[in-house]
């Protein structure tokens, strides 16, 4: 049975009012009950578990950003405090390299220093800022020259031994031939059996000694020393030490000697003020 | 299928309420999604539909609000059933007819919750006009900013959108 269409308006407004009326007692119970201490009707409950699990979802979700948040925030401070730790490991890592060296120095200095009080005459401390050891001449440039009383044929060692001699000044600066060139030859002795001969620089890393007859008792490992004999170098100052000794063409032995200074390492130097030659024959100095 | 696409818009309301009490405890106070809702519902211009749209939207909000149960299930009946009487006359589309109802429907929630409190706790609310103002406005910025997002992205009127006879 078909339904008159001028009916059909007015059922929605009944259900509305019926809705309201409904809800308005809802309204009521709820709000009485507040009073005797149940805040929460069934029906509320019910809705509120049916519902349950989006806010469920969202205090999840929320809980998650916010431990992703604040993971987040935790990670880039690290990352910043790594940063910032990283620098200072870097100047901490320069300033102990800078310590080491500062202790490494004053080792050095120190045992130069005790070196140089065994000598009775004056000396000076100096720095090498050249260094020319690998062609055939050898030489040394230091920072010291005839202003600090650096003279030509005054005697450069450090603390492991003998250097060369000074065969240049100006001012400020003085260069100083090394025992292993060329033109270098020094008065020298074997410690051990106080033979006598003259060490002469080859050019190489090595030097040789002359002189020693084949006769003469030398052996690897015998140091030898400056002898004093030649008015330049004085007496006792380490050469070297024998490495090998074999009997020569002639009378005399050919003696390979390894210097006691590596030249290669050079860094403070002794200067040793002989002055035992006239200043006339300086003059002609090479 | 359209009671499918009003549940998961109930629930994203819900979210959304959710969200705000978590975060922005306050919000609820100047906006209010579940009518958004409803009144999209409402504007298919299914009395009937709509009726039952505003009494279960209205009961989740009672659910999760500290007022007393029914009072949102009943203002929220008020606004659904009037939004839907006046397109089932006139059809109203269109992102400005939507704007219309819902501003218009912010209104008259306000105003039944003021006149249900009034009645029933012998309150006063604060700041009524205030609250009343700022709550439309953002409200209907935010509903008409999903009207026309739902409109883009989906294409089609709001759900019922074809004019029906009121039946039961």
């Amino acid at each position: 049975m078909a339904v008159p269409t001028d009916v059909i308006p007015r059922r929605p407004t009944l259900l509305f009012i019926v809705v309201l009326a409904l809800l308005f007692v809802l309204m009521s119970f709820s709000q009485q009950t507040r009073y005797v201490g149940e805040t929460r009707t069934m029906f509320e409950r019910t809705v509120m578990t049916i519902f349950s699990p989006v806010p469920k979802f969202v205090n999840w979700l929320g809980g998650s950003a916010q431990d992703m948040h604040h993971g987040y925030l935790d990670m880039r401070r690290a990352v910043n405090e790594n940063v910032e730790l990283r620098r200072k490991v870097g100047s901490l890592t320069t300033e102990n390299l800078k310590l080491k060296q500062s202790d490494g120095d004053l080792k050095r200095l120190r045992s130069l220093l005790a070196y140089a009080e065994q000598f009775d005459m004056q000396t000076s401390m100096a720095q090498t800022i050249m260094l020319d050891t690998a062609g055939r001449f050898k030489s040394i440039i230091i920072d010291r020259g005839s202003d600090d009383g650096v003279q030509v044929n005054d005697v450069v060692a450090n603390a492991n031994g003998l250097l060369g001699r000074v065969v240049l000044t100006t001012d400020d600066l003085a260069k100083v031939q090394l025992l292993t060139d060329n033109n270098c030859s020094v008065g020298s002795l074997i410690e051990r059996t106080r033979r006598q001969g003259v060490v002469r620089g080859s050019g190489a890393t090595n030097v040789l000694m002359h002189d020693i007859p084949s006769l003469a008792d030398v052996q690897a490992g015998d140091r030898i020393l400056t002898a004093g004999i030649d008015g330049v170098y004085p007496r006792g100052i380490p050469i070297g030490q024998v490495v090998r000794a074999e009997p020569g063409k002639s009378l005399f032995k050919t003696i390979t000697v390894k210097p006691a200074v590596d030249f290669g390492t050079i860094e403070e130097v002794i200067v040793i003020h002989t002055r035992k030659i006239p200043p006339a024959v300086v003059r002609y100095a090479p | 299928m359209r009671w499918l696409r009003f549940t998961i818009g109930l629930l994203i309301a819900l979210t959304l309420h959710s969200l705000l009490d978590s975060f922005y405890p306050n919000a609820l106070a100047f906006f209010n999604p579940y009518i958004i809702l409803v009144v999209y519902y409402s504007m298919g211009g299914n009395i009937l539909g709509a009726i039952v749209a505003g009494v279960v939207a209205g009961f989740v909000q009672d659910a999760y609000s500290n007022a007393p149960f029914g009072l949102h299930a009943f203002s929220l009946t008020v606004c659904a059933y009037v939004v839907a009487y006046i397109n089932s006359r006139l059809a109203l589309r269109g992102t400005l007819a939507f704007g219309a109802c819902l501003g218009g429907a912010v209104i008259v929630n306000e105003l039944v919750i003021y006149i249900l409190v009034n009645i029933l706790l012998k309150q006063r609310i604060e700041m009524f006009e205030q609250a009343l103002l700022v709550k439309t406005i953002f409200t209907l910025l935010f509903g008409m900013l999903v009207y026309q997002l739902l409109t883009l992205f989906l294409r089609e009127e709001p759900i019922e959108a074809t004019r029906r006879q009121a039946t039961w």
